[in-house]
């Protein structure tokens, strides 16, 4: 086994393991301020992939340039889904709130279906194909790119939720809903707000993945499992959680292949998510219960 | 999805009294002696199709009722069954889901509303499933596609394929890639196999593996990466696939993967002499071709397909392209040509008892088809003697829709030059 090619494999996997990071981050603020798991949330993803491509197919604009523009689309998804969805199921058995979610995700993608058509769409950006190369060892753009902006939207959103009147009306909303309610805190629309940010996380999540691969309606359930895996690895809730364990599981999953078939890379981030769920339930990090 | 041409034919009440009326009429006309002029035309023949038009294989599904329904268009524009008083063709349609146990009800309710032969399904699931049927009802079965060695290999006296088996497709394989390497006196040592972990990607490329090592050719297969079907990321396994150092790539792939694997062999520069594929899609398909660009080019691929200087394909495709907006790919002509064979073998046999039907299919030569091949021709098995994969690959054109050569075999090649070994992918 050579060295450079582990190196390699870990740079891959910590690369991968930044956008997996950013579109857990979204799932997990999502739980973390109402408690609901978001089952369509790969679902988003795959959106965001879709109004990206649209605006560089239609506009010629680089997913990188659209990023905002993106994000801000899925936000308004985002907040749409709460408003007319989710605030009505907050206080249901949590059995119940699954479904929603669930039919919420089959209606994200068959919309994609009949707008898009079944094809596997993947068109060359400017950066897809670019490459840097440090001796034996290469380092994709594209992959660098989306790994920076994901650290960084990670770091913007905390610091908003730390520093911001909003930010600190979420976290009130997520602390304690009754409290919030009795200051004056309107909780449904921070609950609205809430949700369409997690979306715009994993929407923009999205954008940064269209240069890596090929986009297809049915691309979300996968991503909605592994964000799964990611939250539960750092802690339910916890943000910077998050973000480490989408590095671990990136690193994990990249250099299994050192050792097992291909193949068995799924098998590798569910034994993590089997040996954290007995060992340390409540994730590496630390989270709501 | 052309829903306005092609018609779920369950027998309502409305289409039972109209049918039985204008025979009850025909009846009471020739028994009351009416001159033979006024009878009611022949009773038309009826073909059942099943093929998977919704599920994971819809689209294909749907191009293969597609292709059906345009040979029976084309048989009745040009007076029907002649030898049969000119009786129209009519295509009865099933759905098998993409399931084998559907495909089979759906098989038997068309042979219930009269079904004389039965033609699809794609899946050899399915056609396993529907060759027993058609053997216990005495109906000729005519599969367009599905590739299987198994299902003829019974001895169904009912059953026929027009398609290639996978021993033809990766007799192909390995006899293209012998002659590629010895004409252009370059021969790979290292290979290394990729495929997706699905029962065709599986199936196929071990088939591929034994076949090249039974054909003495002097290539080592020093890695085979399997993968999920549906990955995303393959950035990991081409790094596997360059600590391996292969001189060429055989890979056994599904839509989508293609051109993830072919960005990150450009990206980790991989150096290959090429890329030759068995036989898979993932390389040909007109959306693929475009959003690579260059680095498609000078990819292999054995593969059954048209052949685009026949008539026949030329008239079918334009005839495709203006009802369906899309150009006529191998399994819709394969489709197209099943439904020809049909016609041709009830032109014979003069009638629509099962047996003369395939007293008449034993004898078929029908070499007037747009796929590759020579004449369709049944052996024992009922299996198409004349069934040849293609040689293709992708070549530089201006036009995107041309770039897809056929380079062998030379009675039907598009382009005279093989490129092999290519141009490294980042040197282009």
């Amino acid at each position: 086994m050579d060295l450079s090619h582990v190196v390699q494999l870990v740079i891959q996997g910590i690369l991968s393991g930044g956008v997996y990071g950013l579109i857990a981050v979204g799932l997990s603020l999502i739980f973390g301020v109402m408690g609901i798991i978001n089952f369509a949330h790969g679902q988003m993803m795959v959106m965001g992939m879709y109004v990206s491509y649209w605006i560089f197919v239609l506009l010629g604009i680089d997913p990188y340039l659209s990023l905002a523009a993106v994000a801000a689309a899925i936000f308004v998804l985002g907040y749409f889904i709460q408003a007319s969805v989710v605030n009505r199921i907050l206080d249901y058995p949590e059995a119940m709130q699954v479904l929603p979610l669930v039919a919420v995700g089959l209606v994200l993608e068959n919309t994609a279906l009949l707008l898009w058509g079944p094809d596997h769409r993947s068109p060359q950006t400017a950066l897809s194909l670019e490459t840097t190369w440090i001796g034996p060892i290469m380092i994709d753009d594209s992959r660098l790119i989306a790994f920076a902006l994901a650290i960084l939207i990670t770091v913007a959103i905390f610091v908003f939720l730390k520093k911001t009147d909003t930010g600190k009306r979420i976290r009130a909303a997520s602390d304690n809903r009754m409290g919030a309610l009795l200051v004056g805190i309107n909780v449904n629309r921070i609950n609205n707000a809430a949700f369409g940010l997690g979306a715009a996380a994993t929407g923009a999540a999205g954008a940064l993945l269209l240069p890596l691969m090929p986009v297809s309606p049915n691309m979300g359930h996968d991503f909605t499992l592994t964000a799964f895996i990611v939250v539960i690895l750092g802690g339910m809730g916890n943000l910077m959680g998050a973000l480490v364990g989408g590095l671990i599981l990136g690193v994990a999953e990249s250099t299994s292949t050192l050792f097992l078939p291909a193949t068995l890379k799924q098998v590798v981030s569910f034994s993590i998510l089997i040996v954290i769920m007995l060992f340390r339930p409540q994730g590496l990090f630390g989270g709501k219960k | 999805m052309g829903k306005k041409k092609i018609k779920d034919k369950r027998l309502d009440r409305r289409t039972f009294l109209k049918v039985t009326g204008a025979a009850g009429v025909g009846v009471a006309a020739s028994t009351f002696g009416v001159p033979l002029l006024l009878r009611a035309a022949p009773e038309p023949i009826r073909i059942g199709s099943v093929q998977p038009a919704t599920g994971p294989l819809a689209v294909i599904g749907v191009g293969q009722r597609r292709g059906n329904q345009l040979a029976v268009d084309y048989i009745n524009a040009n007076g029907g069954i002649k030898s049969m008083g000119g009786a129209k063709l009519e295509l009865l349609l099933g759905d098998s889901e993409s399931k084998p146990e559907v495909g089979r009800s759906e098989a038997d309710r068309l042979i219930r509303e009269g079904a004389v032969v039965m033609t699809g399904p794609f899946q050899s699931g399915v056609a396993l499933a529907i060759s027993t049927l058609c053997e216990q009802r005495q109906v000729p079965f005519v599969m367009d596609v599905a590739a299987l060695d198994k299902i003829t290999a019974k001895g169904h006296k009912y059953t026929f394929r027009v398609f290639i088996t996978v021993t033809g497709l990766l007799n192909g394989a390995v006899k293209y890639l012998k002659m590629v390497t010895e004409t252009k006196k370059a021969m790979p040592k290292r290979a290394v196999v990729t495929n997706t972990a699905d029962a065709f990607g599986k199936g196929m490329s071990g088939g591929f593996i034994k076949f090249l090592k039974k054909s003495g050719l002097p290539i080592e297969i020093v890695d085979r990466v399997q993968y999920p079907l549906g990955i995303h990321d393959l950035s990991a396994e081409v790094s596997r696939i360059k600590a391996a150092k292969p001189d060429i790539l055989f890979p056994v792939s599904r839509p989508g993967d293609g051109i993830i694997l072919t960005r990150e062999l450009y990206k980790q520069r991989v150096e290959l002499m090429g890329i030759y594929g068995p036989g898979s899609p993932g390389w040909y398909e007109p959306d693929v071709i475009k959003d690579l660009g260059k680095l498609i080019y000078y990819v292999m691929i054995n593969v059954p397909w048209i052949n685009p200087n026949s008539k026949v394909y030329q008239q079918a495709n334009a005839a495709f392209l203006k009802a369906y907006k899309k150009y006529l790919d191998t399994n819709s002509a394969y489709a197209y040509t099943g439904v020809l064979v049909i016609a041709d073998a009830l032109e014979r046999a003069g009638s629509t008892d099962p047996d003369k039907i395939v007293a008449a299919l034993k004898k078929t030569h029908f070499a007037n088809h747009p796929v590759v091949g020579g004449p369709v021709v049944f052996d024992e098995k009922g299996d198409n003697t004349g069934a040849l994969t293609a040689l293709i690959q992708v070549q530089p054109d201006p036009d995107l829709l041309k770039r897809v050569k056929i380079v062998a075999p030379k009675q039907f090649a598009q382009s005279d030059e093989i490129v092999f070994p290519a141009p490294q992918l980042w040197k282009r």
